[in-house]
């Protein structure tokens, strides 16, 4: 049995609370509606019941125990959204499979009966092989119910999931709602603006204004209200205060035969609950983490956009950072050793050395600048929207049981193979081209890692933003300061630089970069053109791991925390 | 006790993050440029000592870090000796040294800095042990 309690929800930054003095009691075996205007508090109370939203005051009980002391577990929750949750570009199996696998520490074979047992719930055993990307309205719905089916869940809540529905499917879903409450023990309960088929539920509970107004069996809701159609309940619903509908129905429901008491069946909940070892438990964090990303390469590679995105990246970047060194680097004119040349001579040739050395200096330089802000600008685009995009599958997706570490490790799985392939195509590419000295191995190094040191940065970015846009912007701003701030260019006044270079992972990559080329004299000319300290190798391999290491600690916290919308 | 789907990852946290990251850096940048002057428990010469009398300091071996000024000399058994030009206070000193013959490959040019590791051999000059750019 679901029981509430005096339930309460405020928020500080409003007057009157969201909810206040909700008392029900809805027994197993029962689909309940939840229904009231626009802007009373229905889905509210739904997100309450799930522990989306913290209720402030009174209880929620869930088989007698306090749902503050001990939440629901996940498999005992099926919470549909008002949003979709399947990914539209795999097919309804493939959402199916993998919700399944994501919920239940299951063989193969299991998970299969297990699809095709929702799919048979639903009706949507001949819709299979289609994308979800396709499916009408009513048949996203369905796909989000048997996608909560999965796990047989004992409480199911559906926020207005016949909403924005033509009443042919608005009547299937919620047919299908009623006959899914006939399983003993599972509570079904739908937030629902209509008013239609209130035939088909065992209760009905009236909000208004976050309060109370009715909660029994639908056949009295006329009579309470004092009206000739359901239609007419929420008019009269305007002609009270909130207040006083909730006063009334605190007092007047025994007087008039509405106790809730009375739908409350004589069998417990728990007779009818599959035991435990029924029910598949939750798989571990690397059983969740290989199906996030394994579903993560699948989408990935059914948008071809993504991947034209990614080659044109790949490909075209690295070829830029040659064009300005197509021929290779100019050889290296040195000055005379001897002390036996005149001081004409000996300025003339001071002279030329320098000139030489700033063309050839700021191009070396350039060139391992160059390619480190690329990589950056690659890593922003790999992460940007990583998680904020999908944010709100993701939170479902936790509500289900998903770890947000396993959830981190398929994401950090996937980009980090980005970020090798970037990393090491660059460096590759650029190398051969250009006939670039120095150690394959410590350049690949540097590059690898501020490409993973930026790719984690947006992706904690991602994991923090409200947005999209305001990920891609906040990702834009990283690298964009990147270039000024490493001193690579410009060098930095003293004190500034010693404040902003720990910051910067360009700087470290292009630190550790150019020490590669130390025994050449290219890094002499390098050294003789920037006034700004060059890391040693093991400093900015320290520092481009420490950035790595901030980036995937606050996307942890980032995506941990919730962000429902 | 919050419920499940309410999880709140606090701002503070992120804030001891980065008092952790910047401690981290501080110590890795103490460590590591300390490990980048593979000649530091070596005691540095000072040119004037050397200048004024190089046979007092037969035997003993120093650091010593400066830019390579001109050639003076090449022997193919020998190796090569140069002048070093070495910055003490506001003062720059020529110093010779000799390089070795085993460090024939290595490509020596004027204007390049060097850390050193010097032994004063028994004529005084200042023969390379170990050198490496700065």
């Amino acid at each position: 049995m679901l029981s509430l309690e005096s339930v309460e929800l405020s928020i500080p930054s409003l007057e009157s609370p969201l909810l206040a003095g909700i008392t029900l009691q809805l027994p197993g075996g029962h689909f309940g509606a939840i229904v009231g205007p626009s802007g009373c508090g229905k889905s509210t109370l739904l997100k309450t019941i799930a522990g989306i939203l913290p209720h402030t005051g009174g209880s929620i009980q869930w088989r007698e125990r306090d749902l503050n002391e001990e939440d629901l577990a996940p498999h005992e929750l099926g919470y549909v959204p008002q949003f979709t949750c399947a990914q539209p570009a795999l097919t309804v199996r493939e959402n199916l499979q993998y919700a399944a696998r994501l919920r239940c520490a299951a063989p193969q074979a299991e998970i299969q009966s297990i699809v095709e047992r929702v799919e048979q719930e639903v009706g949507l055993a001949d819709l299979g092989d289609r994308r979800a990307g396709v499916l009408s309205g009513g048949q996203l719905r369905r796909l989000g119910l048997a996608m909560e089916l999965t796990t047989n869940p004992n409480l199911l809540l559906a926020d207005e999931v016949t909403s924005g529905l033509d009443p042919k499917s608005e009547e299937e879903i919620t047919l299908l709602l009623a006959r899914l409450a006939r399983q003993p023990g599972r509570l079904v309960l739908l937030v629902t603006h209509s008013l239609r088929f209130l035939e088909q539920y065992d209760s009905v509970t009236v909000l208004t204004g976050g309060r109370l107004a009715y909660a029994a069996h639908p056949s009295g809701l006329t009579s309470y209200f004092n009206v000739p159609s359901p239609e007419q309940v929420y008019p009269a619903l305007g002609e009270r205060a909130p207040d006083q509908w909730a006063e009334e129905w605190i007092t007047s429901p025994a007087e008039l035969g509405f106790e809730m008491v009375s739908m409350v069946k004589d069998w417990t909940d728990e007779a009818f609950s599959p035991p435990e070892g029924q029910r598949p438990p939750l798989p571990g964090l690397v059983s969740q983490a290989t199906t996030w990303l394994r579903r993560r390469l699948k989408l990935f590679f059914r948008e071809r956009t993504q991947v034209f995105l990614q080659l044109a990246l790949l490909l075209a970047f690295p070829v830029v950072v040659t064009l300005f060194a197509y021929q290779g680097l100019p050889a290296v004119r040195n000055l005379s050793m001897g002390t036996e040349t005149d001081i004409l001579q000996q300025l003339k040739e001071t002279l030329a050395f320098t000139v030489q050395s700033s063309r050839i200096g700021t191009l070396v330089s350039g060139l391992a600048m160059f390619q480190v802000i690329l990589l950056s600008l690659m890593g922003s685009n790999n992460a940007a929207r990583e998680v904020v995009g999908d944010r709100a599958i993701l939170e479902k997706e936790k509500l289900a049981g998903l770890r947000p570490s396993a959830a981190l490790a398929g994401m950090a799985a996937f980009l980090s193979l980005l970020v090798l392939v970037q990393a090491g195509w660059m460096t590759l590419f650029v190398r051969a081209v250009c006939q670039l000295p120095g150690d394959v191995a410590g350049q690949f190094l540097p590059f690898v890692l501020v490409t993973g040191a930026m790719t984690a940065l947006c992706l904690a970015i991602s994991s923090w933003s409200s947005s999209g846009e305001q990920a891609s912007l906040g990702s834009l701003y990283l690298v964009g300061f990147q270039l000024p701030l490493s001193g690579a260019i410009l060098a930095l006044p003293e004190f500034l630089g010693w404040v902003v270079r720990p910051i910067i992972s360009a700087y470290w990559a292009w630190s550790g970069y150019l020490q590669t080329l130390r025994d050449t004299r290219f890094y002499d000319l390098v050294r003789a053109i920037t006034e700004t300290p060059l890391a040693n190798s093991q400093l900015a391999t320290w520092m481009l791991s420490l950035h790595l290491g901030l980036g995937l600690i606050v996307a942890y916290l980032g995506i941990r925390r919730s962000d429902w919308r | 006790m919050s419920r499940r789907a309410h999880r709140k990852s606090p701002p503070s946290a992120v804030i001891w993050l980065l008092v952790a990251f910047l401690a981290l850096g501080g110590l890795g940048a103490i460590f590591f440029q300390k490990d980048s002057d593979p000649y530091r428990t070596i005691e540095p010469l000072k040119p004037s000592d050397y200048l004024e009398n190089a046979n007092s300091l037969r035997g003993n071996t120093y650091r010593l870090e400066g830019v390579i000024a001109s050639s003076l000399g090449w022997s193919q058994e020998k190796g090569r000796l140069f002048s070093l030009r070495v910055t003490q206070g506001d003062k720059d000193s020529p110093l010779p040294i000799l390089v070795p013959a085993s460090y024939r490959e290595m490509n020596l040019q004027k204007g390049q800095r060097f850390r050193l590791k010097v032994h004063v051999n028994d004529s005084g000059l200042l023969e390379v042990k170990e050198m490496t750019k700065s």
